[in-house]
């Protein structure tokens, strides 16, 4: 299986950052790879808070708060659409930590 | 025949309007004499027919009815079994289309060709599961548009505004946000955005779970035990929900099915639209990612339109009022809107700049020189929300040496994350043996007005190259074949 790079020019996504291009070791197939993507681990885990799963830190700016919940918002609002049952039904569980989140930091609308 | 035709293909109502010879669209009834349709198909039993609409819904079999069938349009392992027979989203809503077409082309002539309305988010295969509903049904789908957009074209063409508008479309299922410029017949689309699965009959899920919970305080027990009850209070509920519309305050009498006793279930709007408030906060975070997208502030928008049933509860109009500052207005009926905008937007269509409704890349290995890392990310090549027609091209290397395919995943989503992207389809291209790696691979997509994607892969030192046209083949899609099939099968039915 073969891979393809992203051009050296290119910016890390839109980040800045520089990125080139660089051989890595023959794997599956890229699709798999993304399959594969989720921490199997995760089940064991036990439960987080809603701070938690959104990676909200007690002493985060509100700003930062703010941009982040906006971040993953995009993200699994979107994710709730997925072709993919499971990441939709993840998608579910974290919007619902999104909004309380929300609430609880910047008041019930 | 009907030139102009637009037909919303609604979770609980459905419509269709077609463009009268003075330019304005009208809504046709059916054969029931209603404006609007629900979207729901009961299979009767002793008779081989199928009823849809009004006396579906009150039919009264639950095992035999078919409600929301447009929330599973994607799912390919949602069938539907009735007497042994395995129905798909897309023969369902193919029946509902059957009767609009076959019962409104009475009145309008015959209907052949049609705009059909979606949810801005409806990913790949639930625009390829409508597009083949309406084939079954005997139609060729024009385009598909985005609900939010039949809407806004429907109130620029009956108010006559000018400038930048929001449409806030909270339907029976779905949420859908538009923010579009207006300059007379002009209208540039900005930016769609949607969320699933938020709309009225969450709503009235929350209610029903209120009426049973009142029940089981007053009674000890519980309110339903099968599917029929369910479904009886539910119709309560629904009622309810719209009389707390009007209403500071709402009484019902309800009963269960086991002789428990009756309950009298007191609700009020305020602790209505507490129950709705988390879905309601859902729905400010679309509107934020919609000007967000558009790069606007709440400020810069000219008029805030509302579209769908569920922006009659009260609280969605203050929710946007305070965010606005400014009174959200209703777009005429806001049943309606959006089948009438689907018949304008079937003439308009030359005239109305749209934009992407997803972003298309590549999944590739990316290398942060900084960091040293290395990580499998979404590559977008044309971003979501880019003016359509439009092409772009990205250039690539290969990773090892003497590589001999090159296989470029084609992915749909925004996030950089390829966790969090659909892949929808794959190039392979065969190149020549015994090149080193860090060789050039061009992938251009094109996505044109019709919202077909075309993927081109150009292996520059070799030349090879080969372009498909990007589109969903996984499990759910239909083939032509089996599609040919499924229509002759469901044009000799009895749909009433």
């Amino acid at each position: 299986m073969f891979k393809i790079f992203k051009n050296i020019s290119k910016s890390l996504g839109g980040s800045g950052k520089s990125a080139e291009g660089k051989p890595a070791a023959k794997a599956g197939s890229l699709l798999d790879k993304v399959n594969k993507g989720a921490p199997a681990a995760a089940k064991a885990e036990p439960p987080k808070s809603p701070e938690e799963l959104c990676g909200i830190t007690p002493k985060m700016p509100k700003d930062e708060v703010r941009a982040q919940l906006k971040l993953l918002f995009r993200r699994y609002n979107r994710s709730a659409s997925s072709l993919d049952a499971k990441l939709r039904a993840e998608a579910d569980k974290m919007l619902d930590a999104i909004v309380q989140v929300r609430e609880k930091h910047f008041g019930e609308i | 025949m009907a030139e102009y035709v637009g037909i919303d293909l609604g979770t609980t109502l459905s419509g269709l309007a077609y463009l009268k010879p003075d330019g304005n669209p009208e809504i046709v009834p059916n054969a029931d004499g209603e404006r609007l349709t629900p979207s729901v198909v009961f299979f009767e039993s002793h008779e081989d027919v199928k009823l849809v609409g009004s006396a579906a819904r009150d039919g009264g079999e639950p095992d035999r009815t078919i409600f929301q069938i447009k929330r599973y349009m994607d799912d390919p392992e949602h069938l539907v079994e009735i007497d042994g027979k395995k129905w798909t989203p897309a023969e369902i809503s193919a029946l509902i289309l059957s009767k609009l077409k076959r019962e409104c082309s009475k009145i309008c002539g015959d209907i052949t060709e049609v705009v059909i309305t979606v949810p801005a988010n409806f990913n790949e295969l639930a625009r390829k599961s409508t597009i083949a509903a309406a084939e079954m049904a005997g139609m060729k789908v024009k385009r598909l548009v985005n609900e939010p957009t039949a809407a806004a074209v429907y109130y620029a063409h009956s108010q006559g505004v000018k400038g930048r508008i929001l449409v806030y479309d909270l339907g029976g299922g779905t949420l859908d946000t538009t923010i579009l410029e207006v300059n007379g017949e002009q209208i540039k689309i900005l930016t769609s955005e949607g969320a699933r699965h938020l709309g009225g009959s969450n709503f009235d899920d929350l209610l029903l779970e209120a009426y049973a919970e009142q029940y089981k305080k007053q009674t000890g027990a519980a309110l339903y035990s099968d599917e029929r009850h369910r479904r009886r209070v539910l119709h309560a509920t629904e009622d309810a929900k719209k009389m707390l519309s009007k209403l500071q305050r709402v009484n019902d009498t309800v009963a269960n099915d086991q002789n428990s006793g009756i309950a009298r279930i007191d609700l009020t709007r305020d602790h209505f639209e507490k129950m709705i408030r988390h879905m309601l906060t859902r729905t400010v975070f679309l509107v934020e990612q919609a000007l967000d997208s558009a790069k606007l502030k709440p400020s810069d928008i000219d008029h805030v339109v509302l579209v769908g049933g569920s922006t009659r509860i009260p609280k969605v109009k203050t929710m946007l009022e305070k965010m606005f500052g400014k009174t959200p207005k209703s777009c005429g009926n806001v049943d309606e809107c959006v089948a009438l905008g689907a018949a304008l937007f079937a003439k308009k269509s030359a005239r109305i700049q749209e934009v992407c409704n997803a972003s298309y890349g590549t999944l590739a290995m990316v290398y942060n020189a900084k960091t040293k890392e290395e990580k499998l990310m979404n590559t977008i090549v044309i971003p979501k929300n880019s003016i359509i027609p439009c092409s772009r091209t990205q250039v690539y290397q290969t990773s090892e040496d003497n590589e001999r395919v090159i296989e470029v995943d084609i992915t749909q989503g925004e996030d950089e994350d390829a966790k969090f992207v659909d892949v929808i389809g794959r190039i392979t291209l065969d190149v020549p043996p015994n090149r080193p790696k860090g060789c050039e691979v061009a992938v251009t997509f094109s996505y044109d007005e019709n919202q077909r994607v075309r993927a081109l892969v150009v292996d520059k030192q070799s030349g090879r190259s080969k372009e498909v046209a990007v589109t969903y083949k996984g499990a759910g899609v239909l083939s032509d074949e089996e599609l040919k099939r499924r229509s002759q099968h469901l044009r000799a039915m009895r749909i009433e």
